[in-house]
């Protein structure tokens, strides 16, 4: 019965990650796409920690800690391209880069 | 935990009940999915039916786990659980759907506190902090001014609740086929979770409040994870410094990049051109010189 | 050389022609050209000496009271499993009288052919083809077992086609030889049909197997009463009867086709497309006479079949009727000759069918002789008119040709059945035979003499008698060569065209005497294990007929014979005398009259003329629709099946194309769209089961 409550964690964790999937492959816009993949990293830190809660296992908090610091770097970055991009074709849509079609 | 995921292969079932019933699951998944979909922004939106179908959908998926937890120990969190999980999951659904990058941003940070307030409860109060400070203080201000920045150039719409909304923000692609796969997918997931109870029996999964050491209650979790950290992943700790360096210096040499105006539209072209190979009439600018919009060309000596 | 000679080294007989037309073919475009005929003039000169030395020789042993009749084997040909041919051939007097009759007729016919053809651009190759042909006859009448007979039926069938054809640049050449090869090819599936149910009934298709009296071969075996042939292993017993039964059928298609009776004879008077030798060996000496000579050879498989011989009996009278008839409104000199070799050969069916082979054998060789001279006469004339051949536009050639004109009188006389030459005492014999089975194809028989007399007069009559009319020579007379008849005083009747005739026409005169006063030629075939099989068949299963004797040459007592001239031989000859009267009267006293009861007699002429629609018929029903079918199938082919094939590839590159418009858009989305879903999809089958 006690497991009941690691599920729970662990479902609102899922729940998050399809969302912010879902958000992932349908908005348009450029900064929307990496919010929503920022979203599914939230997800994905929920189950770390709901693991790492329910097995007394600390490896699951410190990767947490690394998670963070790969989504700040991973965050700068992107969003750095996302300006240039920008640039280039002074529009945040992602559907216009569409070169490499058949 | 590798151990944990390989026993979740498909293996014979046992008479045993589901936790939750996977018929339940996949109305629920679907009703979810048609409701994410009316609520996403494009030509079918309608965000009063789609509001509505989630949040039945959620009520009785929620409805559903209090029953599942009823009467046991771990009831110690409250409702602060659930109030917690419905702003995260309505959070992470209006990020989603909501056509306002900005908008988008600010209920991502809404959803950064919730989760934050997920691991309080799970007595990991160091990531919450650390989720506090470095997403919604960081990265979510970046995103806002990266926002902010790049909405100065994009065109107007006509339409008056949406003036000032570029065509990208209000139509999304393939609503439907993202629907379908992202709930599929949920489905998946939830099953697996909610699958019968012998087969998670095997593991020794032991709630938080009894999990801590006598330590950790008197100085929380901080200092476990940081002696965790500097004792047993060192290595990993330097690495991930290393690692925010270098993201520094490439993020600095990306943004460095020189534009020759902000205004200015270039438009790339893939033009095949054919042109004299050798100057006709004599002219030197008969020949153009590709590669360079520098309107100097070579002067070719006079023989 | 003489007779032991000829028997040790027998595979000279076949093997020298064959050889000359090889060198012939290989060397006669550069080397030889006009010497082309050498090679093929030395190797039938040798079979036919051969032949005549081995003839004289057997005929030396039956006198001395030993017939030879004697199986040798050259190689083993073929053997596979229970099945073994070999090569090799079988001597006996059937097989010397027509191996004289073949490679002494060739011989002459070559020698005539080297001064017909001169000129011609590709001689050589006709000469190649000349050789091949006599290779393939004498192997089929030497042949000791079927498969021997039906290589030389399949040779001659090409030989003839490729003979026909000589002259391919004419489309009606081309289609003649493909008529000829495609209706002989009917009756060559028949003929093996039988071969293959002769094997498959007696386990042999050797004619005596290793000697005569062994019977170890098939047609002793079918002499033996089916206790007998149980004992003997190898031999199908069940399948006895029903072999015996249709056997014959089967093999007389065969016959039917090569000898062009009734239903395939249309391609006779096709062939005659042909250069004129051509015509004369193959298509009235030597060819069409081979069924005749394997009903006689074969004669065991068919008497026991009172049917199958009425069936022989009344196709050759119904034949020799009909294509009498169409002789008599035919007007190009080889067509008449055509016909007449059609009705003759129908003579010759009359003859084995009402069992007499030995009257049928006689007049195959009777027939041989004149039937060559008409042939090779009419070629003369037709070199001397420059191509021309309608009877109408000729006349009165006894002053342009007056050693072509004898030598054509003694030809139609003993066509026509005229007394004391050739033709009268062997058209007796078969009439004879004919009167003994049934008195209805005596008649028949009868009447139909009176028109060959008739129709061949006609031609006599009309081309060398009367006023002289020679025709102009046409303009466009590529056929024959670069002959020039423009002046007057060329010479028509070069001599090596002219002794071959002289040679001939003695045959002519004399050939009857084989037979008269004293049966010899009946005698002598009579010594053939064949015909004395078939002799002891019919008097066991047939009817008796009168004469039985006699037309198998088994008299045994000489003395016994019948009276040789009999009512019946001088009632012939007067019908003759009156056929010669009749065309007198109607073409040389007076034309006119002939073309005014040809006016009288419309419709009958008409057909006549038509030849009974039997082309158009044969046109109509079997051709056309086998065309449309072809037509049919083509398109079938074309648009339905290669239309699904290339259905096939159409519908990946539509599957490409759709895949290409759906899949790959270009949007980096979509591609993580479609990566998710079959995530998804991986995930529920492996977790959801």
């Amino acid at each position: 019965m006690q497991l009941l409550a690691l599920q729970h964690y662990l479902a609102i964790g899922a729940i998050l990650f399809v969302i912010g999937l879902i958000g992932f492959i349908t908005r348009r816009n450029m900064i929307v796409i990496f919010l929503c993949t920022e979203l599914m990293f939230q997800g994905v830190i929920i189950n770390l920690v709901a693991f790492s809660r329910y097995t007394n296992n600390l490896a699951g908090q410190a990767f947490v800690i690394f998670i963070l610091v790969i989504a700040a770097s991973e965050a700068s970055l992107a969003l750095g391209l996302v300006i240039l991009l920008f640039r280039t074709k002074n529009t945040l849509d992602a559907d216009a880069w569409r070169e490499l079609k058949w | 935990m590798l151990g944990f995921l390989s026993t979740l292969q498909p293996a014979d079932a046992g008479t045993g009940l589901y936790l939750i019933a996977p018929t339940v699951i996949l109305i629920l998944c679907v009703a979810g999915g048609v409701g994410t979909f009316l609520l996403l922004p494009g030509r079918k939106q309608s965000p009063r039916l789609g509001a509505l179908l989630l949040i039945i959908a959620g009520l009785i998926f929620g409805l559903i786990l209090f029953r599942t937890v009823v009467g046991q120990a771990s009831s110690d969190t409250g409702p602060y659980f659930w109030i917690f999980s419905a702003i995260a999951v309505v959070g992470a659904i209006r990020v989603i759907t909501h056509s306002r990058p900005v908008y988008s941003a600010l209920y991502f940070v809404l959803t950064v506190f919730a989760t934050a307030g997920l691991f309080i409860l799970m007595y990991a109060e160091f990531i919450a902090a650390a989720l506090v400070l470095i997403y919604a203080g960081a990265i979510l201000i970046t995103y806002v001014f990266v926002i902010m920045l790049a909405a100065s150039a994009q065109t107007v719409g006509d339409r008056s609740p949406l003036a000032g909304l570029a065509e990208c923000d209000i139509q999304s692609r393939e609503p439907f086929t993202a629907a379908c796969v992202g709930f599929a997918l949920m489905g998946v997931l939830l099953f697996v979770i909610f699958d019968k109870a012998e087969r998670l029996a095997q593991f020794n999964f032991t709630p938080p409040a009894a999990g801590l050491s006598a330590d950790e209650l008197v100085h929380g979790s901080t200092q476990s994870i940081g002696q965790y950290l500097f004792q047993n992943q060192m290595v990993n700790f330097e690495l991930a410094g290393l690692i925010l360096t270098v993201s520094m210096v490439g993020a600095i040499v990306i943004a460095r990049r020189k534009v020759a105006d902000i205004n200015q539209r270039f438009e790339p072209s893939i033009e095949t051109i054919s042109a004299n190979a050798t100057p006709v009439n004599d002219d030197p600018r008969s020949i153009p010189v590709y590669g360079t919009t520098n309107p100097k060309q070579k002067s070719f000596p006079q023989t | 050389m003489d007779a032991l000679f000829a028997v040790k080294h027998s595979y000279l007989i076949p093997l020298l022609p064959l050889i000359g037309a090889i060198i012939a073919g290989a060397f006669g475009a550069k080397f030889l050209r006009g010497n082309s005929h050498w090679p093929i003039w030395i190797g039938v000169a040798i079979s036919a000496v051969m032949s005549l030395s081995l003839l004289f020789g057997m005929v030396g042993f039956w006198h001395e009271g030993k017939p030879l009749n004697i199986v040798v084997d050259w190689y083993t040909w073929i053997e596979a499993g229970s099945f073994k041919a070999t090569a090799g051939c079988f001597f006996d007097s059937l097989t010397a009288v027509m191996l004289c009759v073949v490679t002494g007729i060739g011989f002459l016919i070559t020698v005539y052919a080297a001064g017909y053809m001169k000129g011609e651009e590709v001689y050589f190759r006709f000469f190649a083809y000349l050789g091949l042909f006599i290779f393939s006859m004498t192997c089929l009448v030497m042949g000791n077992n079927f498969i021997m007979l039906y290589l030389g039926w399949e040779g001659v069938g090409l030989c003839s086609y490729l003979l026909i054809g000589y002259y391919y640049e004419r489309p009606s050449a081309v289609a003649a030889a493909k008529k000829a090869f495609l209706v002989n090819r009917i009756g060559d599936f028949g003929f093996g049909l039988g071969v293959m149910l002769i094997f498959l009934t007696f386990g042999t298709v050797s004619y005596f197997g290793t000697g005569v009296g062994t019977h170890t071969g098939v047609l002793e075996l079918a002499t033996l009463p089916l206790d007998q042939l149980s004992q003997i292993p190898g031999v199908n017993t069940s399948w006895v009867p029903m072999a015996m039964k249709w056997t014959p059928f089967l093999l007389m298609l065969g016959a039917f086709g090569k000898s062009a009776q009734f239903p395939l004879y249309v391609w006779l008077p096709d062939a005659m497309e042909g250069p004129t030798p051509v015509s004369a060996l193959i298509h009235a000496a030597t060819m069409v006479t081979a069924g005749v000579y394997m009903i006689a050879r074969c004669g065991t498989l068919f008497v026991s079949n009172g049917a199958a011989m009425t069936t022989i009996a009344a196709i050759g009278a119904f034949t020799a009727l009909l294509a009498a008839t169409i002789a008599l409104r035919q007007f190009d000199l080889k067509k008449v000759f055509a016909y007449s070799t059609i009705s003759q050969l129908g003579f010759m069916f009359v003859g084995v069918g009402c069992l007499a082979p030995v009257a049928g054998v006689f007049h195959l060789v009777t027939h041989a002789f004149f039937k060559a001279l008409l042939f090779l006469s009419s070629g003369v004339v037709m070199h001397a008119m420059s191509g021309e051949l309608d009877m109408r536009k000729m006349s009165g050639l006894k002053r342009v040709l007056p050693k072509t004109h004898i030598f054509m009188l003694v030809g139609c006389l003993a066509l026509s059945g005229f007394p004391l030459f050739s033709g009268f005492f062997s058209k007796d014999e078969i009439v004879a035979a004919a009167f003994g089975r049934s008195t209805f194809l005596g008649v028949v028989m009868l009447f139909t003499a009176f028109l060959t007399a008739y129709y061949t007069f006609r031609l006599y009559f009309r081309v060398f008698r009367g006023p002289l009319m020679v025709p102009h020579p046409p303009h466009d007379d590529h056929s024959h060569g670069s002959h020039d008849h423009h002046e007057e005083h060329h010479n028509h009747e070069p001599t090596l065209m002219m002794l071959p005739l002289a040679l001939l026409t003695i045959g002519a005169l004399l050939a009857g005497y084989f037979n008269f006063p004293t049966a010899h030629l009946g005698d002598f075939l009579g010594t053939s294990p064949s015909l004395t099989a078939s002799y002891e068949m019919a008097v066991e299963h047939t009817v008796a007929v009168p004469h039985l004797a006699e037309g198998y040459g088994q008299v045994a007592e000489a003395g016994a014979h019948e009276p040789m001239i009999s009512g019946l031989m001088v009632f012939s000859g007067l019908i003759s005398i009156a056929g010669i009267f009749a065309a007198y009267v109607l073409h040389l006293k007076n034309r006119r009259l002939d073309d005014k009861l040809a006016e009288d007699l419309g419709p009958l002429t008409r057909l006549l003329e038509a030849k009974y629609w039997v082309d158009e018929i044969y046109q109509a029903a079997i051709v056309n629709p086998l065309r449309a079918l072809g037509e049919f199938s083509y398109r079938f082919d074309r648009w339905i099946i290669d239309m699904l094939v290339n259905m096939s590839g159409w519908i990946c590159q539509l599957a490409g194309f759709f895949l290409k418009f759906t899949t790959q858009r270009g949007y980096l989305q979509g591609y993580g769209a479609a990566m998710l879903l079959g995530l998804a999809v991986i995930l529920i089958m492996v977790f959801m089961h």
